[in-house]
């Protein structure tokens, strides 16, 4: 493979037209991305992270060639999906994963056999490889029943193995973990990091933090359309103003209050939220200088006081990106 | 092995593994089993009840009004249904996503349904021959199953197009429901189309369907008059529709996926 980045993304615009009406002469256009860029390079495991709506499908679609974009650059292993797509499908892998999308009345190993044969999997290798498929994805047993018998996780599964049986070059999961119970999604999660062992390409979008965190040493967040981050998970941070956050809690704060914690040294931003009688400032701190112990002496004499530091989770930078964006 | 060799193989084996996939589909599905066996025999019983006593070749009559309610169910409807399946289940993205041409899919699973039609024909054969006591009287057999396959390819071709319509848009279905009859009774499966008004003949020889069946009548029923240009003219108005429908099912298959791909509703249903 050539050193080109795996997936190269340049002013890329997407926009859907819906028709209504008697006659379908009312046209509705949803512009679902907005000049999107993006760089993948070989071999990483890239996370997407967005709320819904946010473009995210759109984009993985268009990548793996199911989508046409309406303008732009989208190229995948050097190649530009919207004209050299047969040359790339045998080299992608798409899991969009939900309880659609596979057959339902036949087996497990069926569909496997199915989508072997349209993949051009070699035919001496393709009982060997199912097997060695469902075995990684842990389905070897259940692989003779019918799909519809599968449980969500289960089918999860299948849609991984299907995925990966023609051993591509790039894969692109949709929200894998979505629907499924701890146990399945750790177990999910193990089999990505395992591909990245294999020199696969990933590109996984995601709603759960944690995981984008635990998998993805870079990490875009796309919303409305944007990218509006796109680096790693502690530039990030420290773009969101500093990976030490500290969390005030009490029945209310004055406003000389907020402003004295907004003075302190290294303090970004203060935000703060109302549940119930109590109010939860959030601290955002790019610096060592300030303490819980300098936050609790600014604040004297609240019944049950609560100051706890704590590092500023993924989830703090995606929710400020996600709020700066909307703002 | 050439790469056109390689091609070929890579067909061959997409339209295998479709064809298996529909097996598969019908025998977990007995649903099927109501329109291409059973419904047929039905048909086919009552049509040899009204057609008794109406002369030599009214056997013949039944069995292939009849029959051809089996083929053209198989072949012609249930080919496009299945993409509309495929929607549904949401099998349509990943199938499209697959490196394989979907004609080719679309193709096995027609020649599943051509084999599926055809031994409902065969059900339908020999349930009427059994009530009727004796087989029908055929003066050309050859010529009679020669023209039979052929009525079956004609049906396929225009399977074909009806399912790029399935692939196109997720209303094909209820388009499809809302022909059905009247493209099976407009081809002339259940009786000749001269019996229809004049109007609707010229409608009825845009379809391939219609001078293949026409063509077949006038080599199994001797003094069959039909559209009364003979069965050479029928064969060869039935190739030319066939070929220009072929023709059409390739074409429209290539600007289906482009525009499938342009809107992004595969996933709709």
């Amino acid at each position: 493979m050539s050193d080109s980045p795996a997936i190269e993304v340049r002013d890329l615009v997407r926009v859907f037209e819906s028709r209504k009406g008697f006659l379908f002469n009312e046209v509705n256009r949803t512009q679902a991305l907005k000049g999107v860029d993006l760089t993948v390079e070989p071999g990483e495991i890239f996370g997407l992270l967005g709320p819904n709506g946010a473009g995210k499908t759109t984009l993985v679609k268009i990548l793996s060639t199911l989508l046409l974009p309406t303008s732009g650059t989208a190229r995948v292993l050097g190649h530009d999906v919207a004209r050299d797509a047969d040359w790339l499908r045998p080299r992608i892998g798409l899991v969009l994963g939900g309880e659609r999308g596979v057959y339902t009345r036949i087996s497990g190993r069926e569909n496997l056999r199915y989508f072997a044969d349209l993949y051009g999997v070699p035919p001496g290798e393709r009982e060997p490889r199912i097997q060695a498929v469902l075995e990684r994805v842990d389905l070897a047993s259940a692989a003779d029943r019918r799909v519809e018998e599968y449980s969500r996780g289960m089918k999860q599964k299948l849609h991984i193995a299907r995925g990966i049986l023609h051993r591509p070059s790039i894969l692109f999961l949709d929200e894998p973990t979505i629907g499924l119970d701890p146990k399945s999604a750790r177990e999910t999660r193990k089999l990505v990091r395992s591909l990245e062992g294999d020199g696969v390409t990933i590109l996984l979008t995601t709603h759960y933090m944690f995981e984008a965190e635990e998998l993805c040493p870079r990490l875009a967040v796309l919303s409305k359309g944007r990218i509006v981050a796109n680096d790693t998970v502690d530039a990030l941070r420290h773009r969101v103003g500093g990976d030490r956050t500290i969390e005030v809690e009490a029945y209310g704060f004055e406003d000389r209050e907020h402003a004295a914690l907004r003075a302190l040294p290294g303090v970004s931003k203060v935000a703060s939220e109302e549940f119930g009688p109590r109010v939860r400032l959030t601290l955002r701190i790019r610096t060592l200088e300030t303490t819980p112990a300098h936050v609790a002496a600014l604040l004297p004499g609240h019944p049950e006081l609560s100051v706890r530091e704590r590092r500023t989770s993924l989830e703090d930078v995606y929710l400020d990106l996600v709020e700066e964006e909307a703002t | 092995m050439t790469m056109a060799t390689v091609v070929g193989v890579r067909r061959t084996r997409v339209t295998a593994a479709s064809l298996r996939l529909a097996f598969l589909q019908f025998i977990a599905d007995p649903q099927w089993l109501v329109p291409s066996m059973i419904a047929p025999v039905i048909f086919g019983l009552v049509s040899y009840e009204l057609f008794r006593g109406a002369g030599p070749y009214f056997l013949t009559y039944a069995i292939l009004g009849a029959g051809m309610m089996s083929m053209w169910g198989q072949t012609l409807y249930g080919s496009g249904w299945a993409t509309g399946q495929d929607r549904e289940f949401g099998t349509l993205e990943p199938t499209i996503q697959a490196p394989a041409p979907y004609l080719y899919v679309v193709l096995g699973r027609i020649v599943w349904n051509v084999v599926a039609g055809l031994f409902g024909g065969l059900i339908v054969y020999v349930v009427v021959v059994v009530a009727a006591g004796g087989p029908p009287a055929l003066p050309n057999p050859l010529a009679f199953v020669l023209l039979f396959l052929f009525v079956m390819v004609t049906l396929a071709c225009v399977g074909i197009v009806f399912a790029a319509a399935y692939v196109y848009t997720r209303f094909a279905g209820f388009i499809q429901n809302i022909g059905e009859f009247a493209f099976y009774v407009g081809t002339g499966c259940m009786f000749p189309v001269v019996l229809l008004p004049f109007w609707t003949n010229p409608i009825a020889l845009l379809f391939p369907p219609t001078w293949a069946l026409d063509a077949l009548r006038y080599v199994s029923i001797p003094g069959y008059v039909g559209f009364g240009w003979g069965w050479g003219w029928d064969l060869v108005g039935a190739v030319a529709t066939t070929a220009i429908y072929a023709g059409i099912a390739g074409t429209v298959f290539h600007r289906v996926e482009r525009h499938v791909l342009e809107v992004g509703d595969l996933s709709d249903y």
